[in-house]
Parts: structure tokens; sequence; C-alpha cells
């Protein structure tokens, strides 16, 4: 393929449907990193948290007819992502429960989830199936694609809101572009936003005025296992439908980078992680022109480096102009004495 | 007793205690999923130790390789976890020894593929090589975080990510070997690779390394300016900086050390365990180094005996696995458990009220609120 066969591929609707459709597993649980880190209670356990609620969801998914045989068909995927969420907000409590009430480190506490749910799901797995790899043995099921009506006959609009063959995305898509609406009110038009700003922002002044600092940042680790939770739904009943070992696949790393690269805000997290899923579904449409696929993956890191870098040089600069401004009104007005 | 003592004592009685509880849940749980639960935890428990029985031709030893890979395992656990220990101490919450580990096993591979000398430099020549590229990698994450104040925690996951890519794309693109039938390099030849020193064993003079590494990290830590340094910076970053110490090169310098002993690591991979280069060569070891620097409280001496452990209890899951329904994944499970509860310190609150009347109340506000102060500084 040439190089300009790839770069009309890239300008068109199918190659945005196919960023929006990798997106989704990053969108979700960079929303609940955001949470936790504006907090003040950094959540590294996203990836584990997202493998613990893909493996619950394809197991309880596709055990549920035999559970519930006098159920409907359709309401078994979603017993499997409620048993996904309920895993999730588990993790995410054991993070909260050991760092707030035990005064655990959170990134250790963390990161024992992270080995844990690693660890559990290979072991219950192989305990369910006699398989350490996937659970292909498995019949789950998807949760739902959406097709939004009356558009597929726009020309761009179509296969921008409904995918490249107009079938519609995941359902668990157009909650990450909700949620990202939804989390900006929270964050910014409720009172509860605002104190969890203010709790991550300063805990001891927040106590001071009081708020309840304990609760508040149990509410955001609930949160942020919650979005994580659907993320890793969104890839084991949704991207695919089978549970794969490690299937997570580094996704909770790369949302909390998003998290940075985002400037910590629901706006800018998403559109970070749309830039890495374009990053990734590009690395699929440069693999035709020789650009070794390590170099691709290699993008998003070395941009939340960077990113990192620029946004903590600012943050100096501004420091340092604020009390520059502080020292001259302080001598014009010891002048005026 | 002593105070000191006191405090030594109440630790190792606080871990033991936690490694029991741990392994009695991780009993539970393999009760739930097992026929044969009770002969599958034996073996956990006790498939390492080599059997001696006396027979016909005299003294005769079982399983030595069993006990082989116990102490290889060792081996490399004890140089990762010096690395995480010595980060650590500085109150530095480096991520980064997974990353610092593929990167000096490629060094170290590097070097072992296409370098044409003596056994004795040629390993040298791999050693020093795996040591600089984990130290200059271990820098980067050091001098982001003390004169760019960027969080470490990103940095360094984002960097393991890049070192990992960084690994594939030389193995796939340059190194790899394309008449073998897995992604993966020649072998190392014999004069590339550590000597053994226990005969039918992978254990090598990593051992003698480990040991020297040991010692040294002790040394740095207790005896010199940096060790020092690194130690009041651990304690109390302001105390650190109204002391005059040049807290930016400190910290940047522990990062740098503990990429070094990663990168040594990852070295015994490469030239002492896998004897060649191949996809996925760590698969974790990196973290699991935090596990061993945790039980270790961070001190370089008792990081052998955390080590020890810790591989023992690896060995004896992988031999779990091989002679019953259970896979080494409870291992993990049971590696959870341990971290949360060594890291819960309110969890035991008889030594938590003792530890209260010893320490000033600021040190005991939550380390993430310490972390914090750290950050606005």
């Amino acid at each position: 393929m040439s190089f300009e066969t790839v770069l009309m591929s890239i300008f068109s609707a199918a190659f945005v449907a196919t960023v929006i459709r990798i997106s989704t597993p990053l969108i979700l649980p960079a929303l609940g990193g955001l949470l936790s880190e504006l907090a003040g209670v950094i959540n590294i356990a996203l990836e584990g948290i997202m493998l613990g609620a893909a493996f619950a969801g394809v197991v309880v998914g596709s055990y549920s007819p035999d559970w519930f045989p006098y159920l409907p068909v359709w309401v078994h995927p979603w017993l499997g992502a409620l048993a996904g969420i309920g895993v999730g907000l588990f993790l995410a409590w054991i993070i909260a429960f050991f760092h707030l009430e035990l005064g655990a480190d959170i990134i250790l506490a963390a990161l024992a989830i992270n080995i844990l749910a690693q660890g559990s799901t290979v072991f219950i797995m192989f305990a369910l199936t006699g398989d350490k790899g996937s659970t292909s043995t498995l019949a789950s099921p998807a949760l739902p694609t959406v097709v939004i009506p009356f558009v597929n006959n726009i020309p761009i609009l179509g296969p921008l809101l409904n995918g490249a063959n107009l079938t519609g995305y995941n359902i668990l898509t157009y909650a990450a572009f909700i949620f990202t609406g939804l989390v900006w009110v929270m964050l910014y038009r409720t009172p509860f936003g605002a104190h969890l700003r203010a709790v991550g922002e300063n805990s001891e002044a927040s106590a001071s005025v009081g708020i309840k600092v304990k609760r508040v940042r149990y509410q955001a680790l609930l949160l942020s296992g919650f979005l994580a939770a659907l993320g890793g739904l969104n890839l084991s009943m949704g991207y695919l439908t089978i549970f794969q070992a490690n299937m997570t696949a580094g996704r909770g790393f790369i949302a909390l980078a998003a998290v940075f690269l985002g400037n910590k805000n629901p706006l800018g997290t998403t559109i970070a992680a749309l830039i890495f899923g374009a990053a990734t579904a590009l690395a699929a449409q440069l693999g035709t022109l020789d650009v070794p696929n390590q170099i691709i993956e290699m993008i998003p890191p070395f941009v939340t480096i960077a990113a990192l870098v620029i946004y903590n040089l600012r943050r100096r600069a501004q420091i340092a102009a604020n009390a520059r401004k502080f020292q001259e009104r302080m001598e014009t007005e010891h002048g005026a004495i | 007793m002593s105070r000191k003592r006191r405090q030594f004592f109440l630790e190792l009685l606080r871990i033991v205690l936690v490694i029991l509880i741990a392994l009695i849940l991780g009993f539970v749980i393999t009760a739930l999923v097992s026929e044969e639960p009770v002969e599958a935890y034996q073996e956990l428990l006790t498939g390492p130790i080599p059997k001696i029985s006396v027979g016909e031709d005299g003294l005769q030893m079982r399983g030595i390789n069993r006990f082989g890979n116990w102490l290889e395992d060792s081996i490399t656990l004890t140089l990762v976890g010096l690395a995480v220990a010595f980060v650590f101490k500085a109150n530095q919450f480096s991520l980064g020894a997974e990353g610092q580990i593929y990167l000096g096993a490629m060094a170290a591979g590097i070097i072992s593929l296409f370098v044409q000398a003596p056994l004795a430099v040629n390993i040298s020549l791999a050693l020093i090589a795996a040591a600089v590229v984990g130290f200059l990698w271990g820098l980067v994450p050091g001098i982001l975080k003390a004169y760019v104040g960027a969080d470490e925690i990103v940095s360094t996951l984002m960097l393991n990510v890049i070192a990992i890519q960084i690994y594939n794309l030389l193995l796939i693109h340059w190194l790899r070997d394309p008449t073998a039938g897995f992604i993966g390099t020649e072998f190392f030849s014999e004069t590339a690779v550590l000597p053994v020193v226990i005969p039918g064993t992978r254990v090598t003079i990593a051992l003698f390394l480990a040991v020297a590494a040991v010692i040294a990290t002790w040394f740095v830590m207790a005896r010199t300016p940096l060790g020092y340094e690194i130690r009041v910076i651990g304690a109390n970053l302001k105390f650190a900086e109204y002391g005059g110490i040049n807290t930016k090169r400190a910290i940047a310098l522990s990062f740098a050390v503990s990429g070094l002993l990663a990168g040594l690591a990852g070295a015994q991979l490469a030239t002492g365990l896998v004897k060649q280069l191949t996809l996925g060569i760590s698969v974790g070891v990196g973290f699991e180094g935090i596990v061993v620097a945790l039980l270790a409280r961070n001190n370089p001496l008792a990081v052998p005996l955390a080590a020890l452990f810790y591989g023992y209890l690896r060995t004896g899951a992988q031999i779990m696995e091989r002679s019953s329904d259970v896979t080494r994944e409870v291992v993990l499970i049971i590696q959870a458990i341990i971290i949360l509860m060594v890291t819960a310190e309110r969890l035991l609150p008889l030594i938590q009220a003792w530890w209260r009347k010893r320490r000033p109340v600021e040190e005991i506000i939550s380390s993430a609120e310490s972390r914090e102060a750290a950050d606005v500084l």
C-alpha cells in the first residue's frame, strides 16, 4: 500500500469509527482515574479492576442461562455486566478500605489489587474451564450494540455515529461519551464535584471547612472502580466476547496516562484517550508501511511523559510569576507607607 | 531488651504473622477449587527442598534442580528487591524496575551475542553494560522527578512501556534468530554466559554477585554520604532541605542506583538463566521486587531473606502446578494478600499504639499525605 492510500484511509469516517471503538476501553477507565486523581487518591489499579470486571462479566454472563433459565435471553448479558460492576466496586473498595481505614499506602494497595486480579482471574478461569489462556469454552454473550436511528442516510454523519458498517457501536461506547459529559457536570456544577476537587487540592483545608475528606475519597475511588469496570466489560462483552488472560494489556496504565495528558479534566482526558486510540488504529494502518508496531506503541507513553514535563514546567513558571507579582505588590504597598 | 532490638523483633513478628495469615487464606482458596488441596499445598510448601535419602549407592539427593530453581529465582529477586528498596528508602515510588530489567537484559544480551572475548572479559562487559544501561534509564525518571517535579509513578510506568517496546523492537527486527520456531535470539556461546557454581542447576556466579550487591547496597545506604542523604530525604524531605542537603541530586541518584541494580537483575535473567533473549523475558519480576522490598522493610540486609522466602513460594507454586490441579497463580493471590496486610499499618493496632508512642505526630500522617507534601515541595 502506498503512503497516499494509507493517508486516504486515515481521513475516512471508517477510520474515525475504528478509533472510537478502540478508544472506548480507554475513555471509561480514564474518567475513573480522573475522579480518583482529582480527589487526591491516585488509582493505579484501573488495570486490575478492568481485568476483574471483564472476567466476572464473561463468567456470569455465560453461566446465567444455566442458573436462571426462566429469564428472558436479553437479561443474561446485563447480569454479567452487573457482576462486572460489582467486582469493580469491590476491588476499588478494598483499596479505599486499606488506604483510608488501615493506613496502607495507596500505590501499594492498588498494586496488590492489580496482582490479585491478574492471579485470581487465571486461577478461577482454570478451575472453571481447565484452560489458562481464555474462556473459549464458555458461550459468553455480548452487551447490545445500539444504532442511532435516522442518521444512516446522511453521508458522513451516518458512519461517524453508527460505525463503519452503519451497524452501531456497543452500548458502552455511547456510555463513554455520555459519562464524559456527566463527569464534567458533576465536577464543575455540583457541590459533590467541588468537594471532590477541594479534597484533592488540599485535604486539610477541606477538612477544616467541614468536608468529610474520607467519605469523598471513598466515593471517588468507588466511582473510579465503577467506570474502570465499564471499560473492562467493554473489552470482554463488546470489543470481544471472550475473556483472555491479561486481556487489558496495559490499557489501565494508558488510561491513567490520558488523565495526565488531558490536563486532569474530563474533556481533555477523553480527547487524550481518543488520541491514544488513534495511535493504536494508526499502528494497524501503518503496519503496511513497514513502520514497526513497537514504535507506534511508544507514542502514548512518550507523549504522556512530555505532557507531564510541560505541565510541571508551566505550573512552576506560574508559581514563580505569582510570587513575583506578590513581591511587587508588597513593595508598592510598602512604598506607599 | 534495647528499643532497637524490640522494634526489630516486633517487626519480624508482624511480618511472620502476615505471611502465616496469607498462607492460610491461600490454603482456603486452594481448597475451594482443588480435589486434593492438602497434597497440592504440601507440594507448594515443601517442593523446593531437595529430598535426601540413604540408598544402596550411599547418600542420594533428589530434586536438586528444584532446589536450584529456588536459588536461581532468589538471586534475581534479591537484585530486584535491592533495586526497589534503594529508591523506596528515599520515599520515591519508582515502579520502573520492570523496564530497567528488560533493558539490562538487552544490554547484557547484545554483548553476549556480539563480543568474542575470553569468559571473564565477556561476562564482565555484559554485567557492566547492563548496569550502565539500568543506571541511565533509571536516571531519566529521577531527573524528571527531582528537577521538574514530574510524578514518578506515572513517568516510571510510561518508561516501562517504552523500555519493553525498545526491547521488542530490537529483538524482533534485529536480533532474532530467523530459523528459530519462536521469537528469540540464538543461545549465547559458552564464553558468554555466567559460569555455573552448583552443578545440575542454573545457579551461577550471579550468586556471588547478589551477595556483593547486598553488601554494597548496605554499605552505600549505611556508611556513605549519599546513603545518609537518601535516608534523611526518605524520613523528612523538608528537614533534608533545611539541613542543606542537595536533595535534587540525591533523589535523582536514588533512582539511578536503583536502575543499576535492576539492570543487573536483567543481566542475571539473560546471561544466567535464559541464556538467550526471548519475548517477555521478565513477566512482572520488577513488580515482584516490590513485594521483596516491602517484606524486607527496605533494609538491604533483609532483602536476601525476603527474596529466599518469596522465591521459595514461587518455585513451590511451579512444582504444585505440575503435580496437582491447582495453578501457580494462587501465589499471586497470596502475594496480593501479603502486600495489603504488610502495608496496612493500622491493621495490628497493638503495634501501632506502641509505634505511636515513639514517633512524632507529624510522621503518623498517612503516607499519602506525606507524598502530597513531597509534591508540594
